[in-house]
């Protein structure tokens, strides 16, 4: 990052920053705009996602969802967020007044802070941590500390629930969450996120998903505890609506309560981002080489798209299975964790390693084998394909009939 | 060992077939219309013809029998009749329907020998103000149909789109706001002066 | 909590200070309605749950005695709202036998008909309600678009989307065309596809299963001695259904199996099983609807009825299977124009009676699932 704050320096003002005398503060203020720039993308992403969620839900739930403010009601999420910001910041009595206040702060930073080791192209990071990929996993675990505070200091029985179940999930599920990228660290050498990627190819059998089917296992295990860790359904115990009215947010209100929903939207992109970039090959672009990429510029700002869509497909696979899928009990999830997550993370390793050392990634065998993988993976989506086909034509004829309208309405053709 | 591994197979499975699913609702018609502002043809072409809105009367077919009166189970019906003593005509001088109270459940329409009393497919007529609920149907007294052998009430075309009652309900707030606003300054001077009398 | 409702509580349940006692509903989100429990937990594991009725206590046994024999009819409605086409079904049966008055044979399969199309449409909210407790909300909303399909029907068959109001002493209210019945087939057709998608969506998805079964275990004996009835019975093992015990209206001229639980994921009588029973009912209703739409004969739709009706002293019981169960009316007439004594039985409240016993030992997430399997609706449990 200090290449580039000199970079900019010196396109702005036609001079070094050695011997300007302004570096210290030129430095500071560097870090301030890179904040600001962020904390925008976080910000915004979250309102986006929040509308594009409820689009999407819609759709699966045969509905049209909001389209009333704005064109095509893309303007939704603003509209809830003023309105939330007008309601009045409500503490409850006999509440713990300070924890009440501070928890949205640590919601919010912990999640935030994940965002400055998360890259979004090639060289485009606002650092690049050689400890990356936990120092990530470390700060969003802050996140727990206020739903934690919130939770308790309501003087809430259902937030308390809420709280507490909050706290037995993360602390199950930072173990697998861990495990399963041991492989990946194991085949990187790094825990920094730019090398991560770089150690994989553009092409779809050069990820790290594609590897062996240990680290297959290991991707699924890490998906999965990535929804746990983003408190995302199957995993949504601690704000469970049905059960416990509303979880650890049950007393907040107003702007103080925008700040946990908003946190969730924003957690989805570091979940995308970090499944992405570890399994997905992150901004890798298919046949150009690392030494091309760096020279040119169209190229990185391709890189950026690349990272974009896919995580944007992961986004989307996430929001799919909120709207397929009941949500598990408490015990189901603490034993889910310990009694399958945890022991096929730690068989993989072992197999990891052990493929490791029989097929090494240069080798031609290695290459025939990550190929197969990847067939099997195509032949996996062509299954879900026909799946989908078999669903729609299932009713296609008894629904023209009672409806006298056809079925088709594909999702990019907007009500 | 093997119940372990079929477990694991089993969810992964189960939730394969449920994603299957969501995503091919993707691309299917979405069920809901868009009501009111996107409406593909008129709310009154999708009810269906014996929908049970709110209630119509046509007082020109009434003939007076009172039994929709007698078989409302809330009374929330009232008719007056007036006889003139000279000419021995019957007039009805008050239909009021309590749509407040009114539980759409078709015992008068399904008795009404003329098909005077019907329900409409009208639907939607929120006030602020649940006094305006009661709709009169008589404005001024009206002659008792009497059953003739040429015509026969019941095949008369109806107005089931309601514009008749709506148009009666909208007349009837108008008039109360309209006497309202003249007895408003009234009410200001008579707090006045009670003021002024207590102090 | 009131000082008086904490007599209730067990007296050990307080002498520990780790327990708590939470108040759930009657504004919870997943209490069907306004009920309310009162939940004696350590952390997550129920010591004790007292369910709380009463919050919809409207007097509609009261009113029918102040109330017309046919001015009731649109008040039993309002019993169950899910349902309200038994409730109709079983007061005009009531009346009838007191009045000793034939029903023609076409009104009596436009009875059953319109049963069937009601008893699948509460099925639904009852399924797609439990599926959306566990945290599911995608299969309530598949299941309100199909329940939006027979609501156009009954609209097209009696004018209401809910409040029927559908039968008359001596028949029903309204003739069925052609039309309507072509609109059913139609429905049928599309329907029973769609129970298969939804049990792909839902009933066979492991996380769910895993959720139901095994849970809040009713044993067969438990089942009787409480007194559940309907699908609750059904669900524990027991063949008992009043269409083919005491056939009433036309419905010993048709064809239809009893499902009942035989422990299809877990045990016999969890909440799966009572859960999969009201699925496999409503394939049963599908059949009868059928049947009941390829025989229904040519006739009149009322018999001759007075208007005014008087029914001298006598009393008599009557009952249908309703959506939750047997559903019955205790009817006393004094020679008057107006019931003298009503008396109703419903489904739900024997349910609530069982709570306290199955919920010993579940957890929180469990209670609501218990409460979702057992179906109950907070107007039907308090009239």
């Amino acid at each position: 990052m200090k290449e580039n704050a000199n970079l900019l320096f010196v396109f702005l003002f036609k001079t070094p920053i050695e011997g300007s005398g302004y570096s210290l503060a030129w430095y500071i203020l560097f870090v301030f705009i890179i904040a600001g720039a962020l904390l925008f993308f976080a910000a915004n992403f979250a309102g986006i996602t929040s509308f594009i969620e409820r689009r999407i839900a819609a759709r699966i739930q045969t509905r049209v969802g909001p389209n009333v403010v704005g064109p095509q009601g893309i303007l939704q999420w603003v509209a809830d967020g003023i309105k939330l910001l007008l309601k009045e910041d409500l503490i409850p009595d006999r509440a713990d007044q300070f924890l009440f206040r501070v928890a949205p702060y640590f919601v919010f930073s912990g999640l935030f802070a994940a965002f400055v080791a998360l890259p979004f192209g090639y060289g485009i990071v606002a650092a690049d941590l050689n400890v990356g990929v936990y120092y990530i996993f470390a700060i969003t675990s802050l996140v727990v500390v206020g739903i934690i505070m919130g939770g308790w200091s309501s003087n809430s029985k259902w937030a308390l629930f809420g709280a507490l179940r909050s706290a037995a999930q993360i602390i199950s599920y930072e173990i697998p969450t861990a495990l399963s990228l041991i492989p990946v660290i194991m085949l990187t050498g790094s825990l920094s996120t730019q090398d991560i990627i770089k150690a994989q190819g553009g092409l779809p059998w050069d990820w790290f998903v594609f590897h062996s089917p240990f680290t297959f296992v290991c991707f699924v295990v890490f998906f999965i505890s990535a929804l746990a860790e983003g408190n995302r359904i199957p995993f949504d115990l601690p704000e469970a609506e049905s059960e416990l009215v509303s979880g650890y947010n049950t007393e907040y209100s107003g702007f103080r309560f925008l700040v946990f929903p908003m946190a969730e939207w924003a957690n989805l992109w570091v979940i995308a981002a970090m499944v992405s970039l570890t399994y997905l090959g992150g901004w890798q672009v298919p046949f150009v080489s690392i030494e091309t990429l760096s020279g040119s510029l169209v190229l990185i700002f391709l890189s950026v798209a690349v990272f974009v869509i896919k995580t944007s497909i992961v986004v989307f696979i996430v929001m799919q299975l909120r709207w397929t899928l009941p949500r598990v009990r408490v015990d189901q999830m603490t034993q889910l964790c310990w009694t399958y997550l945890v022991p096929f993370c730690l068989v993989a390793i072992v197999g990891t390693m052990i493929w490791m050392l029989i097929f090494p990634w240069e080798t031609r065998v290695a290459l025939l084998l990550r190929l197969m993988m990847f067939g099997i993976g195509f032949a996996f989506c062509f299954f879900y394909v026909r799946r989908i086909r078999f669903n729609y034509f299932n009713d296609k004829t008894a629904y023209e009939n009672l409806k006298k309208k056809s079925p088709w309405y594909p999702i990019w053709r907007l009500p | 060992m093997t119940p372990y591994f079929n477990a694991v197979a089993t969810t992964l499975y189960s939730i394969f077939e449920g994603m299957a699913v969501t995503t091919s609702y993707l691309f299917r018609r979405p069920s809901t219309i868009q009501y009111p502002n996107k409406l593909e043809k008129p709310l009154e072409e999708q009810l269906s013809d014996r929908y049970r809105g709110i209630l119509q009367v046509d007082t020109s077919v009434c003939i007076g029998c009172r039994i929709c009166e007698k078989t409302c189970p809330i009374d929330c019906i009232a008719i007056n009749l007036e006889k003139n003593k000279e000419t021995k005509e019957r007039f009805l001088t008050r239909f009021d329907i309590d749509i407040s109270k009114c539980m759409f459940c078709g015992l008068c329409s399904e008795n009404c020998s003329t098909c005077a009393i019907y329900h409409t497919k009208f639907f939607n007529g929120a006030t602020q103000n649940v006094d305006e609920l009661v709709v009169r149907f008589v404005d001024s007294p009206i002659v008792l149909y009497k059953h003739r052998k040429d015509s026969d009430p019941k095949t008369r075309e109806k107005d089931l789109s309601g514009v008749i009652v709506k148009q009666k309900m909208v007349k009837q707030r108008m008039k109360k706001q309209k006497t309202a606003k003249q007895e408003m300054p009234v009410n200001k001077i008579s707090k006045h002066k009670i003021k002024e009398e207590i102090l | 909590m009131p000082e008086s409702e904490l007599k209730y509580l067990k007296p050990q349940a307080l002498a520990f200070k780790e327990e708590m006692i939470l108040n759930m509903g009657p504004q919870h989100p997943s209490t069907h309605g306004v009920l309310n429990f009162l939940v004696v937990t350590d952390g997550e594991v129920i010591h004790q749950a007292l369910p709380n009725v009463g919050y919809l206590h409207r007097g509609i046994e009261k009113l029918a005695e102040q109330t017309s024999y046919t001015g009731f009819i649109p008040f039993t409605d309002r019993i169950d709202y899910l349902a309200a086409m038994f409730a109709n079904h079983v007061y005009v049966l009531a009346v009838e036998s007191l009045a000793e008055i034939e029903v023609p044979e076409r009104a009596q399969f436009l009875r059953v008909i319109a049963c069937e199309l009601n008893r699948i449409a509460s099925h639904l909210i009852s399924t797609g309600a439990l599926a959306l407790d566990i945290g599911a909300s995608t299969p309530f909303v598949h299941w309100i678009r199909e329940r939006e399909c027979i609501n156009d029907i009954m609209e097209a068959i009696c004018g209401a989307r809910l409040t029927y109001s559908y039968m008359r002493v001596g028949g029903v209210s309204r003739d069925i065309s052609q039309k309507i019945v072509d609109d059913i087939y139609k429905f049928l057709d599309h329907f029973e596809p769609i129970i298969d998608e939804y049990n792909r969506l839902i009933s066979f998805n492991e996380i769910f299963v895993r959720r139901l079964a095994d849970v809040a275990i009713i044993s067969p004996v438990d089942a009787v001695n409480f007194g559940l009835v309907g699908p609750n019975l059904r669900g524990s093992g027991i063949t008992m259904d009043i269409r083919k015990i005491i056939p009433y209206s036309v419905y010993d001229q048709f064809d239809f199996d009893i499902p009942i639980g035989k422990g299809f994921k877990g045990s016999l009588g969890d909440c799966y099983d009572r859960y999969f029973v009201r699925i496999l009912e409503i394939k049963e209703s599908c059949s009868i609807l059928r049947q009941a739409l390829s025989q229904i004969p040519k006739g009149d739709i009322k018999a001759k009825v007075k208007r005014k009706l008087k029914i001298k002293e006598n009393e008599c019981y009557a009952c249908v299977e309703s959506a939750r169960g047997e559903m019955g009316m205790y009817l006393v007439s004094d020679g008057s124009d107006r019931p003298y004594r009503l008396k109703i039985k419903t489904g739900s409240f024997t349910a609530m009676s069982i709570v306290e016993k199955v919920s010993q030992g579940l957890m929180v997430a469990d209670l609501i699932a218990l409460i979702g399997s057992l179906d109950v609706v907070a107007p039907e449990i308090d009239r």
